[in-house]
């Protein structure tokens, strides 16, 4: 099919992409194929099932699946669908089970996966039936990273290390820094947006340049009360952030690298007590433990794990938020979220570490709606016959050099104001689309078009 | 029992309240709520049980707001750059089913005021999206009207149809 060759859609050493990978619906089959099944998807908090029995659900692109702990201990992922008529077998988000009896035939489940009975096992199927073939369908590979439990249907995958890459030495940053280890706020906000999942992960890949006026109209909020350490707090402070695009897609945005974070993080934690001051200065000994430019950066703080899992995380004293772009075909993203903390946080960090999640980046949070508000009307441009022959414009610093003098620092790093984490995303994307022909790539030095 | 004449003051008051929303009149909404009034919206789940789905205390909520954050968050609406409600939606409420209940607190004739709740709303030219839940408010009497003391809006959907950004 010619005309949805990813190097004519996907034109980098341009910096354009056509609004149909938008909006095609045969693009976002090939999708659902090529990327979300073959990607590591995230999948839940060990945090969150802790106990055996224990379980959750999500999905992986369209796909639901049922993650359970079994009574030896072991998580498993599934299907969560019965192999007899594909009937969902668990039909609640979250609780404690040791089996599942589908609601259809009762065809029943244990925890670690296997079919245990079937109606009219003997009179029906003559006892012929091999149980051992039809337990519950297995997510192929499993795999966890500081309680962060991901899955992915491809059984030939790279491991997760590998597909984390360099984004592990972040991804250690805030994992280290949680002294008694990260804890899922329970529950989670889930809502629709009319868009496009690709246009909600590339928002955190590394959109620094949407901030000022799609945000501003929080800036001058005195929401100070609430939590001294949040993010608006942090804007006032002049300080040079940094994007960085890393390994595979991923990349996240707002570093600082100089090590100025700790010193704002102390003069907050002053204004919640010497417990808090005492914790501020725990955590980063172990930064500094793990090594002093991972203690520099200190936070992540927001960013996008390929294809669509993003992370923020500013502050030791504000919860980390955690965000799934779960697509529900081209034109619309059910939206996923939790908030986290330490479980070792003080009790003064714990107690409104919800309450500022849910007044942040949140459903009804004075940020996410005006980003979900962007996210619609942007998928909506794409929809018609002129607007699906223009391009959109990913121009911004491109060809502007990489920032040196950090060489301990992994990662491809630019300037702040920056679409390099943008076009390394669709880089990846591209690749994995096209099996490996990709994105037009970069050249030495590119040429920006004309018009889009 | 509930006199038909204090039914009825609740009533017109909840009318004229959803009224001041439909019509944007934020600031004037504001000032019916006492000032350490607690305005909550728990996230709902698909559980076993129907108790259980009302998720409490210990869960991430919707909204758990204070008057200062209330006020914060009018102040953001009246930016120019809260694009989200810029140019506004088109809001409609509808309350129904109306219960008043007058509480043992003698002293300040607090009242139990429950209601179902449905509100359409209508933003730029095809978004249509409709809410459905109930709300929960402590009313206290204050001259010839009421102080809402503390409001909870327990929606039905465990995934609502859009992001918030309108008050219920």
């Amino acid at each position: 099919m010619p005309d949805t060759r990813m190097d004519e859609l996907i034109r980098l050493d341009e910096g354009l992409i056509s609004r149909r990978i938008f909006f095609d619906p045969e693009i976002y089959r090939a999708e659902l194929e090529n990327v979300f099944s073959r990607c590591w998807l995230y999948l839940a908090h060990e945090s969150e099932i802790p106990n055996p029995g224990d379980y959750t659900t999500n999905y992986m692109g369209e796909d639901p699946v049922l993650i359970w702990r079994g009574m030896d201990g072991e998580i498993r992922a599934f299907l969560n669908s019965c192999r007899h008529r594909g009937m969902r077998v668990c039909r609640t988000d979250a609780g404690n089970a040791h089996q599942f009896a589908c609601p259809f035939h009762g065809w029943t489940y244990g925890n670690n996966g296997e079919l245990k009975t079937v109606p009219n096992f003997d009179d029906g199927y003559f006892g012929d039936l091999c149980k051992e073939n039809w337990g519950l369908y297995p997510v192929s590979r499993l795999s966890s990273y500081g309680g962060f439990i991901f899955g992915n249907w491809d059984a030939s995958a790279e491991s997760l290390d590998d597909y984390l890459g360099n984004l592990r030495w972040y991804l250690d940053i805030m994992i280290e820094r949680s002294i008694g280890g990260i804890e899922v706020i329970p529950g989670q906000q889930r809502y629709s947006v009319d868009g496009n999942w690709k246009i909600a992960s590339e928002n955190f890949v590394g959109d620094s340049y949407h901030l000022t006026h799609s945000h501003g109209s929080c800036y001058g909020l005195p929401v100070r009360m609430l939590n001294p350490a949040n993010s608006i707090t942090f804007g006032r402070n002049k300080m040079t952030y940094y994007d960085i695009a890393l390994d595979n897609g991923h990349g996240f945005t707002q570093f600082i690298l100089t090590g100025e974070r700790i010193e704002v993080e102390r003069a907050l934690a002053k204004e919640m007590g010497s417990e808090v001051v005492e914790y501020v200065e725990e955590c980063y000994a172990r930064l500094v433990n793990l090594s002093q430019s991972q203690a520099d950066v200190y936070a992540l703080p927001f960013g996008n794990v390929f294809p669509n899992f993003s992370i923020n995380d500013f502050s030791a004293l504000r919860p980390i938020g955690l965000y799934l772009w779960t697509p529900r075909g081209p034109g619309q993203i059910e939206v996923w979220q939790w908030g986290a903390t330490d479980r070792d946080a003080p009790q003064a960090v714990k107690d409104i570490a919800r309450i500022d999640f849910a007044r942040g980046q949140a459903t009804a949070g004075i940020f996410g709606p005006d980003d979900t508000e962007n996210f619609e009307q942007v998928t909506q441009s794409t929809a018609g016959a002129v607007g699906q022959r223009l391009d959109f414009n990913y121009q911004l610093n491109m060809g502007g050099d990489a920032v040196e003098g950090f060489s301990d620092v992994p990662g491809h790093i630019s300037n702040y104001i920056s679409e390099e984490n943008q076009r390394r995303f669709y880089q990846r994307y591209a690749n994995l689309m096209d099996g490996g022909q990709g994105a037009r790539h970069a050249h030495e030095k590119p040429r920006l078009a004309a018009n889009g | 029992m509930t006199s038909p004449d204090l039914q009825h003051r609740v009533e017109q008051f909840l009318y004229r309240e959803v009224r001041m929303l439909a019509e944007g009149h934020y600031e004037e909404w504001l000032d019916l709520f006492t000032e350490d009034t607690r305005y909550l919206m728990p996230i709902r789940e698909t559980t076993a049980t129907r108790e259980e789905s009302e998720r409490g205390e210990e869960f991430l909520p919707h909204v758990d707001d204070d008057k200062d954050f209330m006020r914060a968050r009018v102040q953001r609406l009246r930016h120019r750059l809260a694009h989200s409600e810029q140019p506004p939606s088109r809001l409609r409420y509808f309350i129904t089913n109306i219960e008043v209940e007058e509480t043992e607190d003698g002293e300040k004739n607090d009242l139990d005021v429950r209601c179902n709740l449905l509100v359409y709303q209508s933003r730029l030219e095809r978004t249509e999206k409709i809410f459905v839940g109930r709300r929960e408010d402590l009313l206290r009497p204050e001259k010839n009207s009421f102080l809402i003391v503390s409001r909870t809006v327990v929606l039905d959907q465990s995934l609502l149809p859009r992001s918030i950004t309108i008050f219920f």
